[in-house]
């Protein structure tokens, strides 16, 4: 990966904010709490640069097991490019480059071996917009393990489409026409169908990039009802610009303001007593 | 609490404040009234505050309201929603500032009814005493709401010592005339429920007060420039007036 991999701590404090990763040897001038114990990703020390445009600076977050973060911030902050590095997504665009350290489980995601198909398995991905493949309900959900030969049989791929489904809420609606185009669905149930396509591969975490932003509110309610039921099993990381819905569903909420990761800390402080007055400008609306 | 994207939100927030600042002001002339009317034994005053009493209450209600309305529709978090929750509170201190007097009003026709020819008139002056200290703080609270003084509130809410230990005061030398003349009894206790009304207008004062610094932001400095106030100087609330609590 890049050049300052191994250097982890990088960048003096420009702010007399303390360095909440002081302790876990490196420095960040991120107000809160960056480091939670046991993580399932960390992210050091990370920059994203398209071209000449720095898009992340000097972001440092671990993401716990079993919880809701939240990225928030206004358009162009970097959140989702943040979110997007965590699965390599930015990958696909040439002029991308990536330096710091981001592991999952303590391997680095960004380490030469790394199979990126395998580690998109591990890392799924909702999008902003519904995208089910234009084939039938059943075939959105097998596709998935069918190609990570996650199944012997058919039995066994009967079962985790039924599973998955049933995980995303969606199964008692679909159960009798799982032959119909995924394509058929309402936008709130192709949402649906897409979780239960990213859970079908049996994640760890799945990033959610404004999943409820084409949906109307009922249809919204179910994902956020969903995203509530789903941490159980998996880590969710979810960027949204609607900040009573960051509120509503995370745990945890971080906030991002120009490539810089200003505050994270526990979402009902953070949306209460912020400690960073950027972050108390932005969610109270004054930000100019 | 000004400087939101969405201006209309800055004005629903001023709106809230000048309402309670109008309610402020009638608390308070409702106070002077009843202390007025209890040391002049003017009947017709005591109702006139009793029946006054409705305004503050519907002030009061009418606050509850907006706050409703305003969370509903601005879903506002962390330091606006403390500001707009506070606001809420001040409000109910007003509205039992205003049960207060009316408490000095009902007292009023009662010492009246039950008088046994020795009316407790020796200590209207502590009545008169206390009743200016607690307008007065009363008064200096809600300048500070609402000019945002965060400084000045700390040494008004400190006042309420003053108050209180006049309370104290006025209390042992009560428990001395009772003990002295038994046939005062009933006066004498009636007297004493004048007094911790306004010992609770001081109360309310005090948390008044105390609630400022909530209406600011933490990380703005306080105080550093008090805000011109809403209301003062346009007259909304009454004025200081050596005359207002019956000196004569």
């Amino acid at each position: 990966m890049g050049d300052n991999t191994s250097s982890a701590a990088v960048r003096t404090s420009l702010t007399a904010v303390p360095a909440s990763g002081a302790q876990a040897g490196f420095t960040t001038r991120t107000v809160g709490e960056v480091v939670v114990p046991n993580p399932v990703m960390s992210a050091r020390a990370v920059n994203v640069y398209y071209g000449d445009k720095h898009a992340i600076k000097d972001v440092s977050l671990d993401i716990g097991r079993n919880a809701v973060i939240a990225l928030i911030g206004p358009s162009g902050c970097g959140k989702s490019t943040f979110l997007r590095s965590l699965n390599r997504m930015n990958d696909t665009i040439e002029a991308a480059r990536i330096t710091g350290s981001i592991t999952l489980d303590g391997e680095d995601i960004y380490d030469r071996q790394q199979d990126v198909v395998q580690l998109r398995a591990r890392v799924g991905m909702v999008f902003q917009k519904p995208n089910p493949f234009p084939k039938s309900i059943y075939e959105n959900i097998a596709y998935g393990p069918r190609i990570h030969g996650l199944v012997a049989s058919r039995a066994d791929l009967d079962e985790i489409v039924q599973t998955s489904l049933q995980k995303a809420g969606l199964w008692e609606e679909v159960k009798d026409r799982l032959d119909h185009s995924g394509t058929s669905l309402s936008g709130g149930q192709q949402q649906r169908l897409c979780i239960a396509r990213a859970i079908a591969v049996d994640p760890e975490v799945i990033l959610m990039d404004e999943p409820c932003s084409a949906l109307d509110p009922i249809a919204t309610a179910r994902i956020e009802d969903l995203i509530d039921e789903l941490r159980q099993n998996y880590t969710i990381v979810i960027v949204t610009h609607n900040m009573q819905q960051a509120a509503r569903v995370s745990q945890r909420t971080a906030y991002f303001h120009l490539g810089d990761l200003i505050e994270v800390g526990p979402t009902e402080q953070i949306f209460t007593n912020p400690g960073h007055k950027l972050t108390e400008d932005y969610i109270t609306g004054r930000f100019g | 609490m000004e400087g939101h994207i969405v201006r209309t939100f800055d004005a629903d927030i001023l709106n809230l404040r000048i309402q309670v600042l109008a309610m402020g002001g009638i608390a308070i002339d409702q106070v002077q009234r009843a202390v007025r009317a209890l040391t002049r034994d003017d009947e017709e005053a005591a109702r006139e505050v009793i029946s006054r009493n409705a305004q503050v209450v519907t002030a009061a209600r009418g606050v509850e309201e907006e706050i409703v309305a305003l969370i509903a529709r601005r879903q506002p978090v962390a330091s606006d929603l403390r500001a707009i929750l506070t606001i809420g509170r001040v409000a109910t201190d007003l509205e039992r500032v205003g049960n207060a007097a009316r408490k000095i009003a009902k007292l009023t026709l009662e010492l009246d009814a039950g008088r046994d020819g020795l009316p407790l008139q020796r200590f209207y002056n502590d009545v008169r005493k206390m009743g200016r200290l607690a307008v007065a703080m009363l008064r200096d609270a809600l300048d500070c709401f609402d000019r945002v003084d965060v400084e000045r509130a700390l040494t008004v809410a400190h006042r309420d010592a003053e108050v209180d230990s006049e309370f104290q005061l006025a209390l042992r030398e009560l428990v001395t005339y009772v003990m002295e003349d038994q046939r005062h009894l009933a006066s004498t206790i009636q007297t004493v429920f004048v007094l911790k009304a306004l010992e609770r207008v001081g109360d309310h004062a005090r948390n008044i007060a105390g609630s400022v610094p909530r209406l600011v932001r933490r990380d703005e400095p306080a105080a550093a420039a008090p805000a011109p106030g809403l209301l003062i100087g346009a007259g909304a609330l009454p004025q200081r007036d050596p005359r207002a609590l019956g000196q004569g």
